[in-house]
């Protein structure tokens, strides 16, 4: 302890001596209405001190307290207050600057040890995958077997269905014949990619741990929606409980949003169903499979040995367990998900929209736009109501010829002028409106009839 | 719902028939099914799942004595040349199995950087098993003539040779480093010796302390008597094997 004071003191003396051999205004420089705590030099110091240790021990010396408290040799010419904030001097002792001469001098030094000592050559590194991802003209044999891509479980646990995928068995482990897994790769890339180019809504699920960052990357690069964590039951089938209110955003082809005009759409519409989803664990995710084959959605899993090849629409055969395989993989049908959006967009820009409006949404405009008209003749009439009991002609009464296609042919006079009852009109949409409801809530009893039928 | 590995799926590799025929339907006209966004593309792209069982890929020659196939329909086990060589290698050098070892690849191509042709030593691959057991591969392809055992002999006094040098190196290093002021720790043979040597000494402390113990008690035996017996009972006996135990463990020269 004795000897680190000293070490301190020693440290501390220059610094101090060097404060006071200065203008001891140079010490409080930095407070503007110096007057009043100049009466404490020690909390100022300790105050403007960037040091957090030492500070206290070189201010408590005695000897450099007095020096900075006065200095009768040099007194301060300007007893003023206000003459010290009109004229600031700036009295910091100068070094020179020395970088660089530093940076030449490590220059020199990194040229001359260069050539000496061992030659760190980069070979592999986890987030490599990450920082370049490889699309899927990337994909090689030697990229599959070097992420180990071939290895499946052992044999006794293998699941027969994938007797296709297997190239032979090596110390007790089913090999994947990677040639199997290129070709499916490959496929499910462009199935990606299409998916993607009309505008599908793709997901990408990996609930195990240490397959966040390949979803996300996966679902950043193809603009997708990611999973992470459990599936929770029913997300597919019983979305209305589910996922009740969940924000839904309806976009242009240019990915723009479209602003109010849907909003009332927005409230009452149901939760989206993906278009594609893609699952890197379907051991653990089969309830999510199996919602998805209920509900039609195609789906690409990574399948190993022991997993079932026929619970997904588009299998990947390939090791399940190691996430460098699953980066690369991942990485590939990111990649091809990012070409189908950027193919998507640049059709766009050229006027041609690669996908067609959902049906409810036709629903909602096609309502939106009859309840427009009918408001519109209703007014007509009123006001031809008007005129005519004003005595006037009711020529601007007759409704334009383009009318008369939608909805059911309004009845009409003697005369041949069809006549219009607002409370009609509104009971004929919301008959529409009853029958377009009816058939949503037929649509499932359908369905079952449909796979019966299968 | 249905769980369990085994459970095969129809749903999912239909899925495209099976919105066909939803669209196709004829049960109420008036319900429009829009076509899904995927289906074009699951038509042009059709799923290749075919449960129907593989001829698997053959990696043996077909046993001509066999009556009858056996095993037909399951994965042959894959046995490749090297096997052998690596096998009778490790079993001869058990310890080069001890070494380690990098296994983790860069991109696959690592053996298409390897020339075999130029000896053992091989970029970015550090000497082992593996270099002498594709050397003697490559001696045995290449050079007409060569049995394995010769190779096998040429390659092993290839590799005595390299491990040698690699070994004097070190040393080399090793006293090169210690002339300029480094210093290496104990070893593991002398850290074990330490704290055998600890173990010693407490037991040392520890009999010293029983000893002194049974001593006193005997002192204070004796004082409550008047006259002592002579000859030595059995706790006389008790301290002096003890100390005698002492002594020789003393003795130990230390290692």
């Amino acid at each position: 302890m004795i000897i680190r004071e000293f070490g301190v003191r020693q440290g501390k003396l220059p610094a101090a001596q060097a404060i006071a051999d200065a203008n001891p205004r140079h010490s409080r420089k930095a407070l503007a209405a110096a007057a009043p705590l100049r009466r404490g030099p020690q909390q100022c110091l300790r105050a403007l001190s960037t040091e957090t240790s030492g500070t206290p021990v070189a201010t408590a010396d005695p000897a450099v307290e007095s020096a900075l408290q006065t200095n009768p040799e040099n007194p301060s010419p300007v007893p003023s207050l206000f003459a010290r904030v009109a004229k600031p001097t700036r009295r910091r002792p100068v070094e020179p600057d020395t970088t660089k001469a530093d940076w030449e001098t490590a220059q020199q030094l990194r040229r001359n040890l260069l050539p000496v000592g061992t030659k760190v050559e980069h070979r592999y590194g986890p987030a490599d995958v990450f920082r370049n991802p490889p699309g899927p003209k990337d994909v090689t044999l030697e990229l599959l077997m070097a992420s180990q891509a071939h290895m499946g479980h052992h044999a006794s646990v293998w699941n027969p269905a994938n007797a296709r995928y297997i190239y032979g068995i090596r110390e007790g482990i089913h090999i994947i014949s990677l040639e199997q897994t290129a070709a499916h790769l490959r496929r499910a890339a462009r199935v990606v990619e299409e998916v993607a180019y009309h505008g599908g809504l793709i997901l990408f699920v990996g609930t195990r741990p240490g397959q966040t960052q390949i979803v996300t990357q996966a679902a950043r690069l193809s603009k997708a929606c990611h999973l992470f964590t459990k599936w929770t039951p029913g997300t597919i089938t019983n979305s209305d409980k589910i996922l009740p209110g969940i924000p839904v955003e309806i976009v242009d082809e240019l990915d723009r949003p479209v602003g109010p005009a849907f909003n009332q759409h927005l409230m009452d519409r149901r939760a989206l169903v993906p278009d594609l989803v893609v699952c890197l664990n379907p051991l653990e995710n089969f309830t999510m499979l199996r919602e998805c084959s209920q509900a039609n959605v195609p789906t690409i899993g990574i399948i190993d040995t022991n997993t079932e090849p026929t619970w997904v629409t588009y299998a990947i055969p390939a090791n399940d367990d190691s996430l460098r395989c699953l980066a690369v993989i991942g990485s590939v049908l990111g990649r091809a998900g990012e070409a189908g959006q950027k193919r998507r967009m640049e059709d766009a820009k050229n006027g041609k929209v690669t996908w067609e409006t959902p049906s409810e949404i036709k629903q909602f405009i096609e309502i939106q736009q009859k309840r427009a008209r009918w408001t519109k003749r209703a007014a007509e009439e009123e006001e031809a109501a008007a005129n005519k009991a004003n005595g006037g002609p009711n020529q601007s009464s007759t409704p334009r010829s383009s009318d008369r296609s939608y909805g059911r042919t309004p009845s009409t006079n003697k005369d041949g002028t069809p006549i219009f009852h607002a409370d009609e009109a509104m009971a004929e949409l919301q008959a529409e409106v009853d029958v377009i409801n009816a058939e949503d809530d037929v649509s499932p009893q359908l369905r079952n009839m449909m796979r019966n039928l299968d | 719902m249905v769980r369990g590995p085994a459970q095969r799926q129809i749903r999912p590799a239909r899925v495209y028939q099976t919105v066909t025929t939803l669209m196709d339907h004829r049960v109420k006209p008036r319900l429009a099914i829009q076509q899904p966004v995927w289906y074009k593309v699951v038509e042009s792209i059709p799923p290749s799942e075919i449960l129907t069982r593989p001829f698997p890929p053959q990696h043996r020659q077909p046993n001509p004595r066999a009556r009858k196939a056996s095993r037909l329909f399951q994965p042959q086990k894959l046995v490749y040349k090297e096997d052998e060589l690596r096998k009778k290698f490790y079993t001869d050098h058990p310890w080069e199995l001890a070494r380690p070892r990098m296994i983790i690849e860069m991109d696959g191509k690592d053996a298409l950087r390897c020339d075999w042709s130029k000896g053992l030593r091989q970029p970015g691959m550090p000497l082992s098993g593996e270099c002498v057991v594709q050397r003697q591969m490559y001696l045995m392809e290449n050079i007409p003539g060569i049995t394995e055992d010769v190779a096998y002999d040429q390659v092993r006094k290839e590799f005595y040779k390299l491990r040698q040098e690699e070994e004097i190196e070190r040393r080399i290093a090793q006293e090169e480093a210690r002339m300029v002021g480094a210093y290496f720790g104990q070893t593991f043979q002398q850290v074990g010796m330490q704290l055998e040597d600890q173990q010693f000494e407490r037991w040392k402390r520890w009999a010293t302390r029983e000893i002194e113990k049974i001593q006193g008690e005997q002192t204070a035996a004796y004082t409550s008597f008047d006259a002592s017996e002579g000859g030595a009972d059995a706790a006389d006996l008790d301290v002096d094997s003890l100390r005698e135990d002492l002594e020789s463990t003393a003795n130990i020269p230390p290692a």
